[in-house]
């Protein structure tokens, strides 16, 4: 499934500047430093961390996208250097296990 | 990161690319809080890359896109409502007196408050890892303090004797572990 499609599926934009990336295994994470050497190439990031270093742990561990779960938004200027970074985030009002459960649906 | 003792390590780390000859690593906890400084006498940073060096998008690796130590340390210390900074003289500003200063502070009793973790660890892996220069590690904590210089130890020992010699680096871990015993006994 590719991160374009995860909207048609109740998944909200943050911002998608690379809307065609297949969507391969997820991860779920918040202590950043963690995340950064567990998080595959591909995968669907699911955090509720919401800073300027989530977009350069998603830049390093290159995932798909990074999914903010619990209704969690970027502010205005961590969205657009996400953009600029293609970095994809789109996000959810689920809470983070719910999410990962819609998740493996869509993408197994 | 899991403990603050490997953001002890990244840091320290940096001291020592930056060709520090001593690099002082001072922890100091009362009730309520933990600081953590750490100094050295290293070649320091120009003032425009200083002022980008918390952003996680400025590195001096040329492999990653971005370096994440500094950036993480301070939101670490952020996050419990502390505060962080980080001060440097370049030596091409003041060959005589030049290195960098970074100082976080923790307040210990905030639920996002990352623990301490094996700092004696750390300090055997620095001084394993890089025994041609110096490290001086001082915790003050309300109970007493425990230090390490390895400058006292190459006073003792002298030049002959490498810090990384396994009987050296074997005293290194039993002196912290006696010192943190005792006070805690």
């Amino acid at each position: 499934m590719t991160v374009r499609e995860l909207l048609e599926q109740g998944f909200t934009e943050v911002t998608i500047p690379e809307p065609d990336r297949e969507i391969r295994g997820a991860y779920m994470g918040d202590l950043l430093s963690w995340v950064m050497g567990r998080c595959r190439e591909d995968a669907a990031w699911l955090t509720i961390m919401s800073n300027v270093n989530v977009i350069a742990v998603a830049s390093l561990a290159n995932p798909a996208v990074v999914v903010l779960t619990e209704g969690v938004t970027l502010p205005d200027e961590i969205r657009i250097l996400a953009e600029s970074k293609g970095v994809n985030v789109v996000s959810t009002e689920l809470p983070s296990y719910e999410a990962a459960v819609e998740l493996s649906k869509l993408i197994s | 990161m899991k403990e603050l003792s490997l953001n002890i390590l990244d840091i320290a780390e940096n001291s020592v690319k930056a060709k520090a000859g001593l690099t002082e690593i001072l922890i100091t906890e009362d009730e309520k809080t933990l600081k953590l400084l750490i100094r050295d006498d290293g070649t320091g940073m120009e003032e425009d890359f200083l002022k980008r060096v918390t952003d996680p998008f400025c590195t001096t690796r040329t492999t990653r896109k971005v370096g994440m130590g500094i950036p993480l340390l301070k939101m670490e210390a952020e996050m419990t409502g502390g505060s962080f900074r980080i001060d440097s003289v370049s030596e091409k500003k003041d060959p005589e007196h030049h290195g960098t200063e970074t100082e976080a502070l923790f307040y210990k009793d905030h639920i996002d408050f990352i623990p301490l973790g094996d700092v004696q660890s750390s300090i055997v892996t620095l001084i394993q890892g890089h025994p041609d220069t110096d490290f001086l590690f001082r915790h003050v904590m309300p109970e007493g303090t425990v230090e390490l210089d390895t400058r006292e130890l190459r006073a003792v020992l002298g030049d002959e004797v490498p810090l990384n010699e396994y009987e050296v680096i074997k005293w290194i871990e039993d002196s912290l572990k006696e010192q943190y015993e005792d006070l805690h006994s």
